[in-house]
């Protein structure tokens, strides 16, 4: 997990430098859209993912038991 | 075959960045969560035409996106193209000098044609390259490019703030200004 968090590159340093060509990496633009975007990223995850990950890894056990 | 582990945590991590990118898409947190929700089905019914080692984030940001339009086209939404579209000036105001609000911005981003909002967003803010960006899109590298162009142009026109200069010598020269006065 802790993997996953450090290749995940929606916030911080593992943002690509390409997008500074054309959006301008500091620029007002640049800022608020990571700004926007991290905002969402950050929330809490709703419970209903979670369940639903485990109601279907619980239908794949089911059928592969049987 | 079942899913790997591997695959499984791949779809929990991906999560927070999906909502994210369909927030962009729909303007609407229900509607992102279900787009999300039929996302991660899709994805676990297909898992076996993941390859492991290739790019599971951008993998599953395509199915949101294929989901996402084919939604749009069966409730008979239509698509907009930013070639057709009418270019309105949006009133929107920064609040302070210099200064946009996260509001503001948003009232902005919705205004921009789809493609060149998805160009932008995964590109400024999901943190995909170019070539991953025209993967996910269907589309050449040099489109997302222009498309990511006219996204930034058509902000900058509706937030009416310029490129690189927004914090520079013009707010401190105000600065000096005003501790003059």
């Amino acid at each position: 997990m802790t993997n996953d968090q450090e290749r995940r590159p929606a916030s911080g340093n593992g943002r690509k430098q390409a997008s500074a060509d054309i959006i301008g990496a500091n620029s007002e633009i640049g800022r608020k859209l990571r700004q926007y975007y991290d905002e969402i990223v950050s929330e809490e995850v709703p419970d209903r993912f979670a369940q639903l990950l485990k109601d279907l890894d619980q239908a794949e056990n089911t059928r592969d038991s049987k | 075959m079942s899913a790997s582990a591997e695959f499984k945590s791949g779809l929990l991590a991906a999560i927070p960045n999906l909502r994210a990118f369909a927030v962009s898409l729909t303007h609407n947190t229900d509607r992102a969560d279900d787009l999300v929700q039929e996302t991660l089905m899709k994805a676990w019914d297909k898992h076996d035409s993941f390859q492991p080692g290739t790019n599971q984030k951008a993998w599953l940001f395509t199915i949101l996106r294929n989901e996402f339009y084919s939604q749009m086209r069966k409730h008979g939404r239509e698509v907009q193209d930013s070639d057709g579209i009418m270019t309105a000036k949006l009133a929107v105001h920064p609040s302070q000098q210099g200064k946009l609000d996260l509001a503001d911005f948003r009232t902005a981003l919705k205004q921009l044609p789809e493609d060149q909002r998805e160009a932008i967003i995964l590109i400024g803010a999901s943190g995909f390259s170019y070539e991953e960006a025209a993967e996910i899109c269907g589309c050449a590298v040099g489109t997302i490019k222009s498309r990511v162009s006219r996204a930034r142009t058509r902000l900058q026109e509706l937030l009416d703030v310029s490129g690189e200069a927004d914090f520079g010598p013009d707010s401190i020269a105000t600065q000096v200004l005003s501790t003059n006065n």
